[in-house]
């Protein structure tokens, strides 16, 4: 029986590559769509959103606006809870939202490897600590810049030499570009020396983020300067506002996509069966019970789904996987990156949608009336 | 002894405001290894019968026994069941699956059955040498002719050594000379296979190769020469 099946789909060859095709897309837009909402997902929820803070000039948001004293991190050292504090320089090509934005974050080298979560693919960090103008870059940068170790990047006013590229398990990370802080405070047009963006701090476990949130801000209102303090995720998530609205929105585009395929898959086979009605008579006649006539329907709408489903979120995650692409604002950016659970989630939902699609013309092919099915022509 | 037997079996369609009884209190009976041949003219309710034997209708009222099994009261899946073991159906217009070959074809009533490949091979391999068209096993549908169809479908209606094979003008599309082909092959597998078989035809011609002929006109059975049956047409009506 499963080569009727087959032989079936491979008859109507043109109408089983639309279907599949169209499958495919569908699926494919869905699996974009998806890696964008775990990339924000990601971003404001997991370990390094929680348990860290960051302390920003009050009432700025764009990088280029906020301009704290650099010895704040003294001061924030004294709160209880915190274990460490890393002064950051931002820098960013575009404070609007982008694809292709392009963020450095000036921190001390020795502080960088130490703290953040990320391990060279090529280039050494000596060089990065010891040449002025170093920067190690995120592979999702270097990958869309194409850039390697060695080259001289430029843009805008800064100018930087690749010293290494590194990836990250926090995929975000990884469309950044790091270089010194002191490189970075005194590039022509930030005039930021003796000042940074924002100060990172890394909490000691027991630490309520919150609380010390608050007295971080409560500590440095005596200063030149307010601040607001928030845990990391919070941070990004308040950054990135109008996209996470967006970004809400388009789950909605994940939804259509899959109402898409149900609609493409279940005309296809409701066509299929009207086609052929009186095969699934003569089946039935020769012995074939209603429930495997049914079942035979279903294999063919899961088929079609299953194999355009697979091939467009397979696509999507090659794609997504080779090419390194983020959305941004502000200097903070949304990672797409390909993942288990939505190579899983494309499979799971083409299989049930091949399944819900099948339903009603696999009904129709187990209850034919037989006798009148057999008369026409 | 008796395989097929229909008691007062009746069957009515609705056609607008029109009640049409094809069948009314029919009673049949056909023995083990007979064939049977059913006339009559058009709308006389001979394919009813045909498809109430072969379990594809049901009737209004009445019982029909097949082997000692009252199908009349199977439900759709035992009925299925039932024709996947015990009957094998010859169509007039071949209704071959296109897409399968020929041997796939015949093989499809076999894969409803507990048998081993090994057993599917050899009954499929039976069917297409009795019908003459193992060279053509591997050949779709549209590579055959008519007669050669009609032949694989009628190795498909045997394949499952079925009880009782039916047949609807079988040689209803086809021409003179793979017709008189055909009326050979359903009497060898009558003869030499001892099926029992149940035809209906207009063809006097072909009706004639039956060891039993029966004429239906307006839902009650007359014999061959047009002479009403007996009791109420409720007769054995043995040859």
């Amino acid at each position: 029986m499963t080569t009727y099946v087959l032989k079936t789909l491979l008859r109507h060859r043109v109408r089983t590559m639309l279907t599949v095709s169209g499958a495919a897309v569908a699926m494919f837009v869905y699996c974009f769509v998806g890696s964008v909402q775990e990339g924000l997902a990601r971003l404001t929820t997991g370990s390094d959103a929680d348990r860290s803070l960051i302390v920003f000039q009050e009432n700025r948001f764009c990088p280029t606006s906020s301009r704290l004293p650099e010895d704040y991190s003294d001061k924030i050292m004294d709160v209880a809870g915190v274990r460490q504090v890393m002064p950051i320089q931002v820098w960013t090509n575009n404070c609007r939202a982008s694809l292709d934005i392009v963020v450095f974050n000036g921190a001390a080298p020795d502080q960088i490897q130490s703290s953040r979560p990320v391990e060279l693919t090529a280039g050494d960090w000596q060089t990065f600590q010891t040449r002025r103008d170093a920067a190690i870059v995120g592979r999702n940068v270097a990958r869309r810049r194409g850039l390697a170790v060695g080259d001289q990047f430029s843009i805008g006013d800064v100018s930087v030499y690749v010293a290494g590229v590194f990836r990250s398990t926090v995929p975000s990370e990884e469309n950044l570009i790091y270089t010194s802080l002191r490189f970075l405070q005194y590039t022509r047009g930030l005039d930021a020396a003796g000042l940074v963006t924002q100060h990172e701090v890394l909490l000691n476990e027991d630490a309520d983020p919150d609380r010390v949130a608050s007295q971080i801000d409560q500590v440095l209102r005596a200063g030149p300067v307010a601040t607001t303090t928030r845990r990391k995720g919070a941070f990004q998530a308040s950054t990135l506002s109008d996209l996470v609205d967006l970004i809400g929105f388009a789950h909605w585009l994940g939804y259509a996509c899959v109402a898409l395929v149900l609609s493409l898959v279940a005309t296809t086979t409701v066509m299929s069966v009207q086609d052929r009605i009186k095969e699934y008579a003569v089946l039935q006649t020769i012995g074939v019970r209603p429930l495997r006539a049914l079942r035979l329907v279903l294999a063919e709408s899961m088929i079609l789904c299953l194999v355009g489903g697979v091939t467009g979120t397979l696509l999507a995650g090659a794609v997504l996987g080779l090419g390194g692409f983020a959305i941004g604002a502000e200097g903070a950016t949304i990672a797409f990156r390909p993942s288990l659970s939505l190579i899983l989630s494309g499979t799971i939902v083409s299989l049930l949608v091949g399944i819900v699609a099948g339903i009603a013309p696999a009904i129709q092919a187990a209850t034919v009336p037989i006798v009148d099915a057999l008369r026409q022509a | 002894m008796t395989l097929v037997e229909l008691n007062h079996v009746s069957k009515s369609f609705s056609k607008g405001d029109e009640t049409i009884t094809p069948l009314d209190d029919v009673s049949l009976q056909i023995d083990a290894g007979e064939f049977v041949s059913l006339m009559g003219p058009s709308g006389t309710g001979k394919s009813t019968l045909l498809n109430l034997v072969s379990g594809i209708d049901r009737p209004d009222s009445g019982t029909i026994h097949v082997d000692g099994t009252e199908i009349t009261g199977l439900s759709r899946s035992k009925l299925a069941d039932w024709r996947a073991a015990n009957l094998g159906y010859i169509f007039q217009t071949h209704n071959l699956i296109p897409v399968l070959t020929a041997y796939e074809n015949v093989e499809l009533p076999t894969l409803l059955l507990p048998l081993s490949s090994a057993q599917r091979r050899d009954r499929v391999q039976l069917a297409l040498e009795a019908v003459g068209l193992v060279d053509r096993a591997e050949h779709y549908p549209r590579q055959l002719s008519g007669g050669q169809e009609q032949r694989v479908g009628i190795a498909r209606a045997i394949v499952a050594h079925p009880k009782v094979v039916v047949a609807d003008e079988p040689t209803g599309s086809l021409d003179t000379e793979t017709s008189q082909q055909i009326q050979v092959l359903l009497q060898r597998l009558n003869q030499e296979l001892n099926i029992t078989l149940l035809m209906v035809t207009h063809d006097a011609d072909v009706a004639a190769i039956a060891s039993r002929q029966l004429l239906l006109d307006h839902g009650r059975f007359l014999e061959s020469n047009g002479a009403p049956q007996s009791d109420n047409n409720k007769a054995s009506l043995s040859s």
